[in-house]
């Protein structure tokens, strides 16, 4: 549990630098594994606002401006899916 | 004793709870990821800039340290002063470059006011085009694309200085790119021209040729032009309603011999992944 934990913030601290930086491709991933990984992984939806709030959240972009929202909700969505049905 | 054992393990096999816990803490897991989620949705709406004034904050450091180390200022003393020599050594050159294109721009200010034509309109060969940037704000790029999806910079000036939503970027060379979308207390976002869906209106190559440029995303435009236009590479593109000077060239005429028009691709005359400074007018 205590080891679980400390990945977790290892993880997370991964992600962190890599939304600041906008490696979005190097963020997924790693948010991806962790959904997998951890229940309620909600720093998943986290890192998707700051993304958005540093990059993105621009007058006139409209949707666009909130993909990584709506990105990490749909990917959390479908890994917490894709986990029941494969651990069934 | 059989007896006792067999109605102790029908006893926990019928006191087992009918709600799993895990499910009392799936339901609770949803409940919380709902609440961030319509609190973020609620602040995104009421306060637009909160969420990215505090994490900015947060990121500029950091984005500071990764641009210092990019530009050379962790380097040590000595590469520094030989570096500092050899820049020396380049202006003296470029000084006395300069000195030609004054005489150049001296002469062909003399032929201009000789057929007429003063500095009323500004041309790519005006002198205001070539004149040193006197006026606007210096901003260093501290993200640039492609790292960021909404082809955008964002650079490190923002409500410190008086710049608005409406301010125009340049890069080196005068080159126009984009324009400020947010400003936010010492950061601002600046979408570039190029932007995907983006729609100019854009005159391209000698003749002048009327299209529309579309933004690509990454730097490039395209537009469709007549074949008869003779558009040709490294002809120059210039916006009118924007600024008279050439702001992109022609890097690729794509042309299929069914078809009566060309794709015109073009980009600015700059790299826009390796921006390191900007000036903001």
């Amino acid at each position: 549990m205590q080891n679980n934990f400390g990945l977790r913030i290892v993880l997370d601290i991964l992600i962190f630098s890599a939304v600041i930086h906008g490696w979005w491709f190097i963020a997924v991933p790693l948010a991806l594994s962790g959904a997998w990984k951890y229940a309620y992984f909600c720093e998943f939806i986290i890192a998707g606002i700051i993304y958005d709030s540093l990059f993105g959240l621009v007058p006139g972009n409209g949707v666009a401006g909130y993909a990584g929202i709506i990105l990490s909700i749909v990917l959390l969505l479908l890994v917490a899916i894709l986990k029941r049905v494969l651990r069934r | 004793m059989r007896i006792v054992l067999s109605f102790s393990i029908a006893k926990m096999t019928y006191l087992q709870p009918h709600r799993r816990p895990y499910q009392q803490f799936a339901r609770f897991g949803a409940v919380i990821v709902g609440v961030i989620v319509l609190a973020c949705v609620v602040i995104i709406i009421f306060a637009p800039h909160l969420f990215s004034a505090v994490f900015t904050s947060m990121a500029r450091p950091f984005w500071r340290m990764e641009f210092s180390a990019m530009s050379g200022s962790l380097k040590s003393p000595e590469r520094l002063l030989a570096e500092n020599e050899e820049l020396r050594n380049r202006l003296t050159d470029l000084e006395l470059s300069s000195e030609t294109i004054d005489f150049v721009l001296a002469e062909n200010q003399e032929l201009k006011t000789l057929l007429g034509r003063g500095n009323d309109v500004q041309t790519s060969t005006s002198s205001e085009y070539m004149a040193p940037i006197v006026d606007g704000v210096l901003a260093a790029v501290l993200k640039r694309p492609p790292v960021s999806p909404y082809d955008e910079i964002i650079i490190d000036v923002g409500r410190d200085y008086t710049i608005s939503t409406s301010s125009l970027i340049y890069a080196v060379g005068n080159v126009l790119i984009g324009r400020v979308v947010d400003v936010l207390g010492t950061t601002s976002k600046v979408r570039l021209f190029s932007s995907p869906g983006e729609r100019y209106e854009v005159l391209i190559g000698t003749s002048n040729t009327p299209a529309t440029a579309i933004g690509r995303g990454g730097g490039q435009y395209e537009a469709q032009v007549s074949r008869e236009a003779g558009v040709r590479e490294s002809d120059f593109v210039t916006n009118p309603s924007v600024s008279q000077r050439p702001f992109a060239q022609v890097t690729a005429v794509l042309s299929d011999p069914t078809q009566p028009f060309e794709t015109v691709i073009f980009a600015p005359m700059v790299n826009i992944y390796q921006l390191k400074w900007v000036i903001v007018r």
